[in-house]
């Protein structure tokens, strides 16, 4: 097994276990106050509005009426057609849109190369001429999302980094990492398109390479192309997890366990087993007006530093 | 739009950190003009320069505009210090022990903020201003994320160089950065549009935290004449019990004046089924809500009480805008009150604040018999009326046309929408909404403690910017029918909202140009209520 093979699979296990670290981290920390945002989806019959439960007299003695038909179509249209761009931000979504529809195409690439790899493994080839048909369609199917994805992503990164370069708003904002992820991110689409353009145009290689490393068999010599997309694609995968673009993941706990977040605390129930833990806390704040190194709760009950 | 002037493309971070003086000078030229008849600008009021004491007394270098009233700093002693504090707070929020309240969402918009600039769209100051940088929601989040970067994450010193997020942290930075926290609404409308989740409206307040929880810099009117007050004495209008209960007895004679109706308002009633407090501003600056809210109450045969206690009678809590602590404190009374009287609920009265603090985000501050049911004052008189317990004609306020006002903190935070509108359908014939309206609505602009700032010359700032939006809002709404001749109500269920429009209405003269009053939701239902001959609302300016 050469060296570039087993930098590979350390780039994925890296990837994997520093992304598990960083979502462990975000889910560890301790429940918040309470900062729900409005429209709520899954508030039955009020979520298109914005109402919730807070509009029924006694709310408490009524049962949750809650739908998670409702939640799942408005993630959706969050996830997929990334709606509150394409709602409040137009011009940005314009760019915005292909560039992440089409790393989702490229997901589903992955999702599809692996599958074609463990099909292949399994003796079943997997090319447009194959006489099984699972076979002919997982090629075409890769064929066509992988190219697609490789186009509308490019066009996306190229149109968001001209974004940042030019528009004055964004471009104030912007710091030489904005620039690096976007940079790194178009150089493993254009690796791959231009593999795909001269030298694998049914993704066999990449699929060849893909099985080796699911069998843990040596890779042989690859065409400069597919080598130069996959030390690309590695970099990428030490890189990422130390980025702002983990916010594919991230996204989950700023939408579910924040601002759709509205669980009332029940008596004995799991909130309030929480709260009163975090009350427990010793904070140390300097304020005059604060009981510095008492709990949270003695701190909200202090009588004696009240005199600001 | 703004024109980028050179003073503009100038301020960068570097800048905010370093160049001595005023950084920004407000140009009124440049704000977005307003319909008629407020079209031109020299009919607007002017926003006044600070006073060469004033400017000499207090840190001003951001836009020449103070809330903090921060004396500048003489010494090299008190510059270090001031950066050694703030730095000691940064890291704080960043610790779950000091911080568990926030620390995951803020964790969250440090990490996650992609700068795509749509929340900048969504702001109204920002826009309002004719987009003047410095209000950009994410430029004081960008300095933020930029210190969190360096000055709290592993290896950060060395990691901001080479991403690009260095930054050099000076006391001229956190002076104008102090500042800064005090020049957003925390309406969280920006929070609203991103489509990552990222809540800059959160970041102004937790940078309000780092000042007023480990550096004990705070503005008056939310801390020493609010919070503190309120614990203190029992109400941040500084109104101690044995005051209340006179005011009680005086807002009962005027009940009976106004309607002939007799009768006492329940006070400290044990095993009443609700606990009503309102905010205590109400009894001194509009005693018609509350009085109205009493009327309400009793020809519905409601078993309620108010409080007397200390805290029980002032629903406000300030410290939901600037400080953790003051916040739980002032929850708990509230709840200590509620479980001593064994009340079934409590309801808040018309204020925005209120609700949100007490109903939410207490939520997770209450514990086992603390944890008492909160429930909004409209959704109770909405079932009233849903009830048929009140006589009630809506011709009766047909000579006015009403629109309302939605106060963030109940609306876009907490969810009520609908209860407010099917109450003033039921009590008014003449209705319309303003666009945008619901939980897309603009802030009043008195929103996050900016209602109750009356010092040197931030209410102007507030009057002629931040309430700017809205006032567009009204002005649009009552376009056909501008003229004096017509009545036109803004209802306000919010008395941060109400203090923030007496302000603006009263600086553009829009009650004695345009006709137009601003009121609470309760004194609608009144002015309909068939068993009084007279109209309950007096239409003049108070």
């Amino acid at each position: 097994m050469g060296g570039f093979q087993t930098i590979f699979y350390i780039s994925i296990l890296f990837f994997i276990v520093m992304l598990v670290l960083k979502m462990a981290k975000i889910a560890r920390m301790p429940l918040h106050l309470r900062w729900d945002l409005y429209p709520i989806p899954h508030e039955k019959g009020k979520g298109e509005y914005g109402g919730s439960y807070f509009e029924d007299a006694d709310w408490w003695t009524k049962p949750a009426n809650s739908s998670m038909f409702s939640e799942l179509k408005e993630m959706a249209k969050e996830i997929i057609f990334i709606q509150s761009l394409f709602n409040n931000n137009r011009f940005l979504w314009i760019f915005s849109f292909p560039f992440h529809f089409g790393m989702y195409c490229l997901i589903g690439f992955i999702f599809l190369l692996v599958f074609g790899a463990i099909l292949a493994a399994a003796g079943i080839g997997i090319s447009g001429a194959s006489t099984s048909g699972l076979a002919v369609v997982v090629y075409h199917l890769t064929v066509i999302i992988g190219t697609i994805g490789w186009i509308l992503a490019i066009v996306g990164a190229l149109g968001l980094l001209i974004c940042r370069l030019f528009w004055g708003e964004i471009h104030k904002s912007t710091v030489r990492s904005d620039y690096s992820n976007l940079l790194f991110l178009l150089a493993v689409f254009v690796a791959g398109f231009v593999s795909w353009l001269t030298v694998d145009p049914g993704y066999s290689i990449l699929r060849g390479f893909v099985r080796n490393l699911i069998t843990f068999k040596a890779i042989g010599t690859l065409p400069t192309a597919v080598t130069v997309q996959l030390w690309v694609t590695a970099a990428l995968l030490f890189y990422y997890p130390f980025t702002h673009m983990t916010h594919l993941f991230g996204k989950y706990f700023t939408y579910h366990w924040i601002r759709w977040e509205d669980s009332p605390n029940v008596r004995g129930g799991k909130i309030e087993k929480a709260v009163s833990s975090s009350l427990g806390f010793r904070q140390n704040w300097s304020a005059p007006h604060i009981k510095t190194g008492g709990t949270w709760a003695e701190a909200a009950t202090d009588e004696e530093n009240n005199n600001g | 739009m703004r024109k980028t002037t050179m003073a503009d493309s100038k301020i960068n971070l570097k800048q905010f950190a370093n160049a001595p003086g005023q950084l920004v000078r407000l140009d009124q030229s440049q704000f977005l003009p307003l319909p008629p008849p407020y079209d031109k600008l020299d009919l607007e009021p002017k926003l006044k320069p600070l006073s060469e004491e004033a400017r000499e007394k207090y840190e001003s270098d951001l836009d020449g505009v103070v809330t903090i009233k921060y004396p500048r700093p003489e010494t090299e002693e008190e510059k270090q210090k001031l950066v050694e504090q703030f730095l000691a707070g940064l890291k704080k929020l960043f610790e779950k022990e000091n911080n568990w309240t926030f620390l995951q969402p803020l964790f969250l918009t440090m990490e996650y903020c992609a700068k795509c600039q749509t929340c900048s769209k969504a702001c109204p100051i920002y826009n309002e201003s004719g987009r003047l940088d410095i209000y950009r929601p994410t430029y004081r989040a960008d300095i933020l994320r930029r210190l969190y970067k360096k000055y709290v994450k592993n290896g950060g010193k060395f990691f901001a160089k080479i991403s690009g997020n260095d930054i050099d942290v000076t006391w001229r930075m956190i002076a104008r950065l102090m500042e800064l926290s005090y020049r957003c609404t925390i309406c969280r409308r920006c929070a609203q549009t991103c489509p990552i989740g990222a809540d800059n409206g959160l970041v102004t307040r937790e940078l309000r935290k780092i000042f007023s929880q480990e550096m004990g810099i705070n503005i008056d009117p939310l801390h020493k004449k609010g919070s503190v007050l309120q614990l203190k004495v029992g109400s941040s209008t500084g109104m101690a019990p044995e005051p209340f209960l006179d005011n009680i007895e005086f807002l009962e004679e005027e009940v009976e004046d106004r309607t002939g109706m007799k009768f006492k308002w329940p006070m400290d009633k044990a095993g009443a089924d609700i606990l009503l407090i309102h905010n205590a501003g109400e009894f001194l600056a509009w005693p018609e809500n509350p009085e109205a809210f009493a009327i309400i109450l009793e020809a519905a045969g409601i078993n309620y009480t108010l409080s007397s206690d200390l805290v029980g009678y002032d629903s406000v809590n300030y410290g939901v805008w600037y400080d953790d602590v003051q916040f739980a404190k002032v929850a708990v009374k509230h709840a200590e009150v509620a479980k001593k009287l064994g009340v079934k609920k409590i309801v808040l009265g018309e204020c925005g604040h209120a609700h949100k603090a007490l109903t939410v985000i207490a939520d997770r501050v209450f514990t086992g018999e603390f944890n008492i049911p909160r429930e909004s004052s409209l959704t109770l008189i909405n079932e009233i009326i849903k009830e048929g317990r009140l006589k009630l004609d809506p011709s009766r306020n047909d000579d006015i046309t009403v629109t309302l006002h939605d106060p963030c903190n109940v609306v876009r935070l907490m969810g009520i929408v609908k209860p407010q509108r099917e109450i003033i359908r039921a009590v008014c014939n003449h209705f319309r909404e303003m666009t945008p309206h619901g939980v897309r609505n603009y802030c009043c602009g008195g929103g996050s403690g900016f209602a109750i700032t009356q010092d040197l010359n931030f209410p102007e700032w507030r009057e002629i910017l931040s309430g700017r939006a809205k006032l567009r809002q009204i002005l649009n709404v009552f376009q056909d029918i501008i003229g004096p001749e017509h009545k036109k109500y803004v209802c306000a269920p919010c008395s941060n909202c109400k203090g923030a429009m007496r302000d603006m209405f009263a600086a553009y003269g829009l009650f004695e140009k345009c006709n137009i009053l601003y009121g609470g939701l309760v004194e609608l239902v009144v002015n309909a209520m068939t068993d009084f001959d007279k109209p309950y609302i007096e239409w003049e300016w108070h």
